[in-house]
């Protein structure tokens, strides 16, 4: 049957196909919104971390209200650990990935001028510790690391004479040097122009701890300078332990702790030993939680649209019983009642899912608008609204069967 | 119209299996959109009704360093709470241009027994302040007083604690004239307090938000604690000439801006009068010259403040959107559902018609079936959204625990489904009240 037949039948009965198209057009609105969201959420869960990630155990939150911990405090705690049996390579460490306590916080500018919000971890050995693996370049020499203290003005700080060496990402280097190599080359923040910076090695990832804006590429904008921890209220260490000794090295990475700070650390504010496992884990919880949620919603919206174009379809059928008969009695096949009728629910929810692009794009424009969400990406659009097709022509197999079904002999009698 | 509701009735249990789906679709969306309207509803209650209209926070800048400029482009703000240094605190508690205000600021600490061998130990939130806090904020008292501008002055080491510390620590919440150790300083108890928790924490938003295990527990005067060598946590900005601080979470009150400072003004000329007391004073700071900053005074109310602050979570309006969305998805499927219904009984209506009922009648009859069903949906809604609570309250974050249905919104859940269905119902049933009486009488 032509199209001008079916839109005019349509037309004729306007009722049920117009609420079909406003329900498809809602659900593809949320569907897309959701998708959207669904995929700012799971950037995080799914980044490469870059680190050894079975041998790393994270100690955070040494922290001491009275009593601000010298350089020579950390670096013996660094000492301890490295010797305890089962670890590795340990090292006092500011900002560790997964742990948000303490976020350092770059805007870098290549000289290219292109600008990239990074976030910065800060730690002698690092590159060994957390098992980064260098792809160019090299790591920092042990004379290139300096002191830095939390407590320091900036004021205070002898300002380096010589640009001060840094280690970042593949990522960062594409987004910075446009793909040229990034070794040697200089960078500048923007906020401390005297301040230069040079790179002087490339890893292949690491993943930022500000885990917010590890969405659209930019889980790895990551750097590590050559600052070894200085004076500091609080103190956390990377520990790279032998994953043969698992047990023995968190028994005696507990103990090392307790003996090295003990005397600090007040009850209101517990030490956090952790496996990195169980850092991301509890990083991301409200990440996992928000999915649950979407998929709840996602499930809900399926179902609801679903069930509501198998019912209104199914009605739509019950009433053109007579009409099917006919049409087969003269002679149309099963086969094109039912192409009929998926061809017509295609038709309805193309228009839905039309009108639902429009209103899903206006929707997120206003959430971007109240809300700081980045923008839809068009992309998003035609993956929501072939979801939505698909979902229609589920929905409406079974009605059409029904309608398929339909003997010819219903066309001779009296409804 | 009794007939009309009476038919109504009838027309649900003709078709028991799509009326269930109706009622179950709605019931769906209901609880969806209450639940987390409810949660919005919670955050966004005033957090002193009737007090909370005439409360202002004061502040004045007069940080001695440059102004900072924050381009990160990591969405990294730095915090600005709008507090004061204590110097300017005093000034204006002396000055005194208000019917009441306090300086403030909550910290997290150690409170303790006065007993070296045994202290029994709490560690939670206490409020340092200054003598008119208790009328200014309207923190109940349930037994002995509070303390004075002149204990202020005297750096009095007194204490107003609340019943549930009181028990906690002496076991009983008669602790008034019992001794408190807090840092190094003895504080004795003068006053027992019912517990004060407005929600959010909206006079000092940097110590906490929404909580509903966390509050002041203890109110304790600013001099006398800062006596005891505590710190007062975070704040907004030191003087750059300031000395050094000592640990990283160290202020230095004198230097640093750690103080909130909230007004009583009952009226709005007194507050315009305050306002400008306030800009002249922040326009006298000669010691502001050479860090390149305008005067800057401003006078900010509760309301205004929290909005300001964006003290409720983003997600959670978000979440309300989204099931406002869904709810609008699952009206759109009842619409259609009830369509089909109303239209297979075209014939039914048709005689009706014919035998003399207005196009009124059916309209009405139908408006009725739809908000019965809803009715029916907002009544299964309330369980569903009661779960729905429950397991946002399994979540731990922060604000969570407020996630409560009250009588407010429980009223509003029915309200909500009786609107529902009559928006629902309306165009289906516009539809069957057009129903052509004479067509559907021959065809039957």
């Amino acid at each position: 049957m032509s199209l001008r037949i079916m839109l005019k039948i349509l037309r004729r009965h306007a009722l049920m196909p117009s609420l079909i198209v406003l329900q498809v057009a809602l659900a593809c609105a949320i569907l897309c919104n959701v998708l959207f969201l669904v995929w700012q959420r799971v950037q995080p869960m799914v980044a490469p971390s870059g680190l050894a990630e079975d041998e790393l155990v994270l100690v955070d939150q040494i922290f001491s209200r009275t009593h601000t911990f010298s350089a020579t405090e950390a670096h013996a705690g660094q000492l301890a650990l490295a010797h305890t049996p089962g670890v590795r390579s340990a090292s006092s460490a500011l900002g560790l990935p997964m742990i948000s306590m303490v976020m350092v916080d770059y805007t870098l500018k290549s000289p290219s001028g292109v600008t990239v919000g990074v976030n910065g971890y800060f730690g002698e050995g690092l590159v060994k510790t957390l098992g980064l693996q260098l792809v160019e370049g090299r790591d920092f020499l042990p004379t290139e690391y300096l002191d830095f203290g939390v407590t320091q003005r900036s004021a205070d700080v002898a300002k380096p004479t010589s640009p001060e060496p840094v280690i970042i990402t593949q990522s960062l280097e594409r987004q910075l040097f446009n793909g040229q190599s990034a070794v040697g080359k200089p960078l500048g923040v923007t906020d401390d122009p005297d301040h230069g910076y040079i790179v002087v090695g490339v890893v292949r990832h690491l993943m930022r701890n500000q885990l917010g804006m590890a969405t659209d590429g930019r889980a790895d904008n990551t750097l590590l300078a050559a600052k070894r921890i200085g004076d500091t209220a609080l103190l956390g260490y990377a520990v790279r332990i032998d994953p043969a000794m698992r047990e023995a090295a968190m028994r005696g990475i507990r103990d090392t702790i307790k003996r090295q700070f003990g005397a600090e650390i007040g009850e209101d504010a517990p030490v956090r030993i952790q496996t990195y496992a169980d850092a991301r884990h509890d990083a991301l919880k409200s990440e996992r939680a928000a999915l649950w949620l979407f998929a709840g919603v996602t499930l809900a919206v399926i179902v609801v649209t679903a069930v509501g174009i198998m019912g209104l379809t199914g009605f739509w059928v019950q009433r053109r019983t007579r009409q099917i008969g006919i049409q087969r009695a003269l002679g149309a096949r099963r086969s094109q009642i039912l192409r009929y009728f998926m061809t017509e629910n295609l038709l309805i929810v193309g228009i839905g899912v039309v009108v639902g692009m429009a209103l899903a794009y206006v929707a997120n424009g206003a959430l971007m608008h109240y809300y700081e969400l980045p923008h839809l990406p068009w992309n998003y659009l035609p993956i929501g609204a072939a979801a939505v097709l698909l979902l229609g022509q589920l929905a409406v197999l079974a009605p059409a069967r029904r309608a398929a079904e339909v003997p010819p002999v219903v066309a001779t009698r009296a409804v | 119209m009794r007939y009309n509701l009476m038919l109504a009735w009838h027309g649900l249990t003709r078709f028991p299996r799509s009326t269930v789906l109706a009622v179950l679709t709605v019931a769906m969306g209901l609880a969806a959109t209450m639940t987390t309207l409810a949660l919005l509803h919670q955050l966004t209650a005033d957090p002193l009704p009737g007090r909370s209209s005439h409360l202002y926070l004061a502040w004045v800048d007069t940080v001695r360093a440059k102004p900072q400029q924050n381009q990160s482009l990591n969405d990294i703000t730095v915090a600005n709470y709008h507090r004061i240094k204590l110097e300017d605190a005093r000034e204006l508690l002396r000055a005194h241009r208000a019917t009441w205000q306090a300086a403030m600021v909550s910290v997290y600490n150690e409170i303790s027994t006065n007993d070296d061998v045994h202290p029994h130990r709490a560690h939670d939130y206490l409020l340092a302040t200054t003598a008119e806090f208790m009328p200014l904020l309207g923190v109940p008292l349930r037994s002995g007083r509070g303390w004075s501008a002149a204990e202020d002055e005297a750096h009095a080491p007194v204490a107003v604690i609340d019943a549930t510390l009181a028990t906690k620590l002496f076991g009983t919440a008669d602790a008034v004239g019992r001794e408190l150790k807090i840092g190094k300083g003895v504080f004795r108890v003068i006053g027992v307090s019912a517990p004060f928790a407005p929600q959010p924490h909206f006079y000092d938003l940097a110590a906490m938000t929404f909580s509903g295990s966390k509050r002041d527990v203890a109110f304790v005067p600013l001099h006398a604690l800062l006596d005891a060598g505590v710190d007062l946590g975070s704040n907004d900005g030191c003087d750059e000439d300031a000395p050094k601080n000592q640990t990283m979470f160290g202020t230095e009150p004198m230097h640093c801006a750690a103080l909130s400072y909230w007004v009583d003004l009952p009226t709005r000329a007194q507050a315009d009068a305050f306002r400008d007391y306030l800009q002249r004073y922040a326009a006298n700071q000669k010691s502001l010259a050479g860090y390149g900053k305008t005067a800057r005074a401003e006078l900010t109310g509760v309301g205004a403040w929290l909005s300001r602050q964006n003290v409720v979570p983003d997600n959670v309006r978000l979440n309300a959107w989204l099931a406002g969305s869904f709810l609008l998805l699952c009206m759109a499927n009842v619409a259609g559902l009830l369509a089909a219904r109303f239209l297979r009984r075209g014939p039914e209506i048709g005689i009706r018609r014919a035998l003399g009922a207005p196009r009124s009648a059916i309209f009405q009859q139908h408006v009725f079936e739809a908000s019965l069903i809803c009715l029916l949906g907002g009544v299964l809604a309330w369980p569903l959204t009661l779960f729905g609570l429950w397991t946002l309250r399994l979540q731990e974050s922060g604000f969570t625990d407020l996630a409560r249905l009250d009588p407010v919104m429980f009223g509003a859940l029915f309200v909500l489904a009786m609107a529902v269905g009559v928006i629902t119902g309306w165009l289906p049933a516009w539809r069957a009240s057009r129903v052509e009486p004479g067509l559907q009488v021959k065809s039957a």
